[in-house]
């Protein structure tokens, strides 16, 4: 065991993301409570989903070390690097958003210099850049083209620092992209939901595409039994399917609920409001 | 009309328009689905990914694929609207929701497999009976829902619904 010096990183690796999870999630908690305590409303299930995604994110940094003492994944090594990459990029940044981490920090943080400081950096140039949906569509799946498709694949598994790099872009651009999709904590620019669709509808179809190719061809420098590129290249492919999806219901129900505040607050009877038109709709139904 | 009786939950009557698209997008997912889950995941005939596929082809394969899980997600979300406001047209969605998926079998057997040649329905046998059922029964699901879309404007028509 001490010839393989790789042992020890991801022992190291797996508790640094344990910890800094741990702490993550006991401050979110913390922060609620002290919300709900106060007599605002915030639901439970947004805990739940931070702890959950802080969870997924914990198991891709131990499923090395399971896959490696105790139980190999069916699939091979190939399969449980996409299972961990799904788990950090996709499924705990989801989670996470969803939770609304920053709309959270932002009602328990004491009014004053802090808080004016984290308001300028959101709405700031850089932050608005950064969260349009184009541009953090190109980081996300940029840096999965130039890891899948590079020597950089190969270069990871040689390196731990190389490794952690990666892993921490996978994580940040994960974030990124699911936050300026979802755009659920407050952000500078608002973007209408045919924009939103599109660049998701095209960052899935560049994650689908990358997937079917590594079907076929594994990471240069890399070499993968057939069985094992193929398992794991289907699972990206139907992992990003269901990610995708999650995506896109959080987009329909804000969509449902902002289309049914308008109907509510205009008192109109019709979803678009190119089409209302205010006196026909007041008039009593016939 | 009846129904309707939440307040806020004005109602400008039954909506076809809506309960079109709603039906004719579910359609098109949900055929897109039934590929997926039949032909590629249980029967295991379609290829996954078949190597001879052309570039152009699979970029196609990756957006139409995407673009299905989103219009599966849209559909449902326009058809909760829809039965929110009280507005569905039964037999309008139905028949939409038909050619919707006849529409989509048709451009699968014909622009997919046959013009970008993402895959094949089948491998190691001929081919073309396979092609030929394949568009005879996206021909027989648009027929059904022409019919039914037919009729059901029919009914409109004698029981003096407008369109929305």
């Amino acid at each position: 065991m001490h010839d393989h010096p790789t042992h020890t990183g991801p022992g190291a690796l797996a508790l640094v993301v344990l910890l800094v999870a741990a702490l993550g999630v006991a401050l979110y908690i913390g922060a609620a409570v002290r919300l709900r305590r106060r007599g605002d409303a915030w639901p439970w299930w947004r805990d739940a989903s931070v702890a959950a995604g802080a969870g997924a994110v914990v198991a891709a940094a131990v499923l090395p070390l399971v896959t490696a003492a105790v139980l190999p994944l069916p699939g091979g090594p190939f399969t449980a690097h996409m299972a961990g990459h799904l788990l950090v990029g996709m499924v705990g940044p989801l989670l996470i958003v969803l939770g609304r981490p920053v709309t959270l920090l932002l009602r328990t943080v004491p009014v004053g210099g802090t808080r004016a400081g984290l308001l300028t950096v959101l709405h700031s140039r850089p932050a608005a850049l950064l969260t349009a949906p184009a541009v953090a569509a190109v980081l996300d799946m940029g840096g999965l083209w130039v890891l899948y498709r590079t020597p950089l694949f190969a270069a990871m598994h040689d390196d731990t620092l190389v490794a952690i790099v990666v892993h921490l872009h996978v994580f940040a651009a994960g974030m990124l992209f699911t936050v300026a999709i979802c755009r659920l904590d407050p952000l500078r620019r608002r973007y209408g939901l045919p924009h939103l669709a599109v660049v998701l509808l095209v960052a899935g179809a560049v994650h689908a595409v990358l997937a079917k190719t590594l079907y076929a061809q594994s990471p240069p420098g890399t070499m993968f039994a057939a069985s094992d590129l193929q398992a794991g290249a289907q699972l990206m492919y139907y992992g990003g399917d269901a990610v995708g999806v999650a995506l896109a219901v959080v987009l329909a129900v804000r969509w449902y609920s902002g289309v049914g505040r308008a109907r509510h607050a205009g008192g109109v009877g019709r979803a678009r409001a190119r089409t209302v038109t205010v006196g026909r709709a007041r008039r009593p139904a016939a | 009309m009846t129904g309707a009786t939440r307040p806020g939950d004005t109602h400008g009557g039954i909506s076809v328009r809506h309960s079109a698209i709603s039906g004719a997008l579910l359609g098109v997912a949900l055929m897109a689905a039934i590929d997926e889950i039949v032909f590629h995941q249980i029967l295991g005939w379609h290829h996954f990914y078949d190597r001879s596929t052309p570039a152009v082809g699979l970029a196609s394969d990756g957006l139409l694929h995407t673009a299905e899980l989103l219009v599966l997600v849209a559909g449902f979300a326009l058809l909760a609207d829809v039965r929110r406001r009280h507005a569905l047209a039964v037999r309008h969605f139905w028949a939409a929701l038909l050619m919707g998926a006849g529409g989509f079998q048709l451009f699968d057997g014909l622009v997919n497999h046959k013009v970008f040649r993402v895959h094949q329905i089948r491998y190691d046998v001929d081919v073309w009976p396979y092609d030929l059922a394949w568009i005879a029964g996206a021909l027989v699901f648009l027929a059904a829902g022409a019919i039914l879309w037919w009729s059901a404007r029919r009914s409109v028509r004698t029981s003096g619904l407008s369109d929305g």
